[in-house]
């Protein structure tokens, strides 16, 4: 059952998001990768309706880059957020809504400081120093609250990261088998291993 | 309320079919003279208007005729019930399908083919409405071919998936019912796309769809390697679409193999699923795939020895 | 929304082209002729050389823009200057967005259209992306507006330059100015309106990289006094504003001077009228 975190630390974002994606009780595919660069210091986790969550994430994707092209920089975290969150409130009110739970992490090159934005399909955004979604969320977030650390270096919060995957992985009767994991910082965006 | 609300309102269905007319009217002053189409005729308008009921919510009508679950004597069946299956290894892509239409529990037909072959170097499966199906992947067909004109190149497996998602997912909601694998060989070598009517496109090695796809997944996952040979890849696609027919009701009658290689598809046989059971591929009484047949066989070879 | 703008753009640029598949003349009677630098932007370029001047210095720490009024007269009333408001007499300078201050030179009722534009933009951008609008996207706004005006029969373009004086995160402060064809450029220091090349030479022996406000200032009004027609410098000619940061917000502070607070300016640098002069007139 799709499940996504993300964690912010000192200087850097971890997201990390389940990689299974399922048609009724049967696994399709099992590396599939749920978590968007959009630009070069913003990733996007993204979980919802099949379809809605690639035709969004794909058109936003598009946009922030139509962005960079004529101004030669990005948006910064909060401007892009704040753009997002109103495409998914104007979708709301229309034929066919997006039905797509968003997590955006970015680094802010303007003030070296990380950003993490919670937005779900409603177009609720808020700004959180952790977040979840998904059926993982129900165990994370209380575990988050217990364990998180903002001045946490990278090495903690893999450690942090690892304990809600494995808390997830104990007690969900359906649980996430592989997650893709991703960090964004000053150097801009990778995947890591854990 | 709702129609008075439709028929002031700027979006919804009924404006969306207007707008969808009189775009067909103002078809005789043809966009071909000019514009980034020009020459390319009417085929080549993108995302085509495709009549959908004249009525306020089109897919609650579409629902009201083909749900035979809560309405046997429904007006249109819906084809549903269906094994279809492809991988990719080593030597290509193997497509295997079953071959029975069902229409609620009584069996319409046993002769379905549900590879549709969309050019020499692209198949299309079929699970879900067989009618959809057809249509659109025959006008991915077209499209692919226009692509080949225009840019003197096939098209990749991967276009064209992503067009064919593209399309149904500006339908999404509207009753639509698919379930394909677009299988081929592009530069990219072997190539296998699922794609479906919620706008899902999923690029991998193994898929499986329809209802018996639980039953394939079985045999196929537990027999597949990337070094199968050609000749283990073609009996694994046989066997696990035997598997699905056996097991699941609404698949069955025959299995559709084909090969998919560097230089285009190619059709490898029509199988008999009760004479897979007994017989196996071949013209051996007694080597068939079936559990009784299989037991009693290695029974006697452990007798012999 | 950015990606269907595109796609009317390509419309617009679609029905465009099938007319030019037509004889034009022949089938509409009257078509755009199209020749660069048509009479209209003679006489557009023509309103803003007459126009009062308006100069900008980007300095290190902040922008100054200062520009000179052409209404004036014992009678004009300019009591709502005075008390209320964000300061300026309303002909020249303006605040387009609490980031940005704009200059005009050249007709006042288009560059009053153009304000009103402006700032529009600038709400528009902080309802969509909850943050101020960068500079250079705010010029580049109202240069897509001045353009679609050069292109399409039976329009005027507007007879107005504009310099915009303002500060973001991402290129801190900036001096860019804009012209009724719709070109904008970025400057250190510039001038538009009468006087122009007189005030601009000047500017260049002048200016001097990693200026700071307080010379920046200095500058300004030296170099204004010696544009402007008239001997001695007063608020009933002047308008002047500075963006810089608060110390303490770190976030941008336009400050649009009242005329009390101009005539104060001048005085600590020297430019204002003497007592005497007062004494001589009367």
């Amino acid at each position: 059952m799709e499940t996504s975190f993300a964690i912010t630390g000192k200087d850097y974002i971890i997201v990390a998001a389940d990689t299974t994606a399922a048609r009724s009780i049967v696994k399709m595919k099992t590396d599939d990768d749920k978590i968007k660069v959009v630009s070069p210091h913003l990733l996007m986790s993204y979980s919802g309706e099949p379809g809605d969550t690639i035709q969004f994430s794909e058109f936003v994707e598009r946009n922030l880059r139509l962005f960079h092209i004529r101004n030669n920089y990005s948006l910064r975290p909060s401007a892009a957020a704040s753009w997002i969150r109103r495409s998914l409130a104007q979708s709301l009110r229309s034929r066919k809504p997006y039905s797509v739970n968003l997590m955006l992490s970015g680094y802010d090159v303007t003030t070296d400081t990380p950003h993490l934005f919670w937005i779900d399909y409603l177009g609720t955004m808020t700004e959180v120093p952790f977040g979840a979604h998904g059926y993982g969320s129900y165990f994370a977030l209380s575990l988050l609250d217990r364990y998180h650390n903002p001045e946490a270096t990278l090495e903690e919060g893999i450690e942090t990261l690892k304990r809600c995957i494995d808390e997830v992985a104990k007690r969900l009767i359906v649980s996430p088998g592989k997650y893709i994991v991703k960090v964004v910082d000053k150097d801009g965006t990778r995947v890591i291993e854990i | 309320m709702n129609s008075l609300a439709n028929r002031f309102s700027t979006t919804g269905p009924i404006n969306e079919l207007r707008r969808a007319k009189s775009v067909l009217e103002d078809d005789e002053f043809t966009d071909s003279a000019w514009g980034s189409e020009a020459g390319f005729g009417s085929l080549a308008k993108g995302v085509p208007n495709f009549t959908v009921p004249s009525v306020p919510d089109p897919s609650a009508f579409l629902r009201l005729h083909t749900d035979d679950y809560a309405d046997p004597s429904c007006r249109i069946k819906i084809q549903h019930g269906t094994t279809t299956l492809a991988f990719r290894f080593q030597g290509g892509v193997i497509v295997a399908v079953d071959s029975r239409a069902t229409a609620g529990s009584y069996v319409a037909s046993g002769t379905v083919k549900k590879v549709i072959e969309i050019n020499p170097y692209l198949l299309g499966t079929m699970a879900g409405g067989a009618a959809d199906c057809q249509y659109w992947e025959t006008y991915l067909g077209i499209h692919c071919r226009l692509h080949e004109l225009r840019n003197h190149e096939r098209i990749s497996v991967s276009a064209a998936s992503k067009y064919l998602s593209n399309l149904v997912y500006s339908y999404k909601g509207m009753g639509l019912s698919m379930g394909t694998m677009i299988c081929g060989w592009d530069k990219t070598g072997p190539a296998v796309f699922y794609v479906d009517s919620d706008g899902t496109r999923l690029k991998g090695d193994i898929f499986s769809v329809g209802s018996g796809s639980t039953f394939a997944y079985g045999v196929l996952d537990q027999g597949y390697r990337w070094d199968l040979t050609d000749e283990e890849a073609q009996e694994l696609g046989r066997r696990s679409i035997y598997a699905a027919g056996h097991r699941d009701a609404f698949s069955g009658n025959t299995c559709n193999l084909y090969h998919v290689k560097e230089d285009g598809w190619k059709f490898i046989g029509n199988y008999d699923i009760s004479k897979l059971h007994y017989d196996g591929p071949g013209e051996t009484p007694g080597a068939g795939y079936g559990y009784d047949v299989r037991v009693e066989r290695s029974a006697a070879i452990a007798v012999q020895a | 929304m950015i990606v269907s703008k595109i796609r009317q753009c390509v419309h617009i640029a679609a029905i465009s082209n099938r007319h030019n598949n037509l004889t034009v003349v022949e089938k509409l009677g009257r078509t755009t002729i199209f020749s660069p630098e048509g009479k209209h932007f003679e006489y557009a370029m023509e309103a803003i050389s007459h126009a009062g001047t308006v100069l900008g210095v980007l300095a290190k720490d902040g922008v100054v823009l200062a520009a000179e009024k052409k209404v004036t007269g014992k009678l004009l009333d300019l009591s709502g200057a005075k008390e209320g408001g964000y300061g300026g007499s309303g002909e020249k300078i303006f605040l387009l967005n609490s980031n940005v201050i704009g200059g005009v030179a050249g007709l006042t009722a288009d560059a009053n259209s153009l304000i009103n534009y402006a700032r529009s933009a600038a709400q528009q951008h902080l309802l969509a992306y909850n943050e101020d609008i960068p500079v250079e996207l705010l010029a580049q706004r109202l240069c897509d507006m001045k353009q679609s005006y050069t292109q399409y029969g039976g329009l005027r373009p507007f007879g107005a330059s504009l310099l915009y004086a303002g500060y973001d995160q991402q290129y801190q402060f900036q001096l860019y100015h804009s012209d009724p064809s719709g070109n904008y450029s970025g400057w250190k220091a510039t001038c538009i309106g009468a006087n122009n090349g007189t005030a601009q030479s000047l500017l260049k022996q002048e200016y001097k990289d990693d200026i700071e406000v307080k010379a920046a200032i200095s500058l300004v009004l030296k170099t204004m006094s010696k544009t402007m027609d008239s001997t001695t410098l007063g608020s009933e000619k002047l308008e002047f504003a500075v963006i810089t940061l608060d110390p303490e917000t770190k976030l941008p502070k336009a400050k649009i001077y009242r005329p009390d607070e101009i005539d104060e300016l001048l005085q600590a640098e020297g430019l204002g009228k003497k007592e005497e002069d007062d004494a001589m007139k009367s």
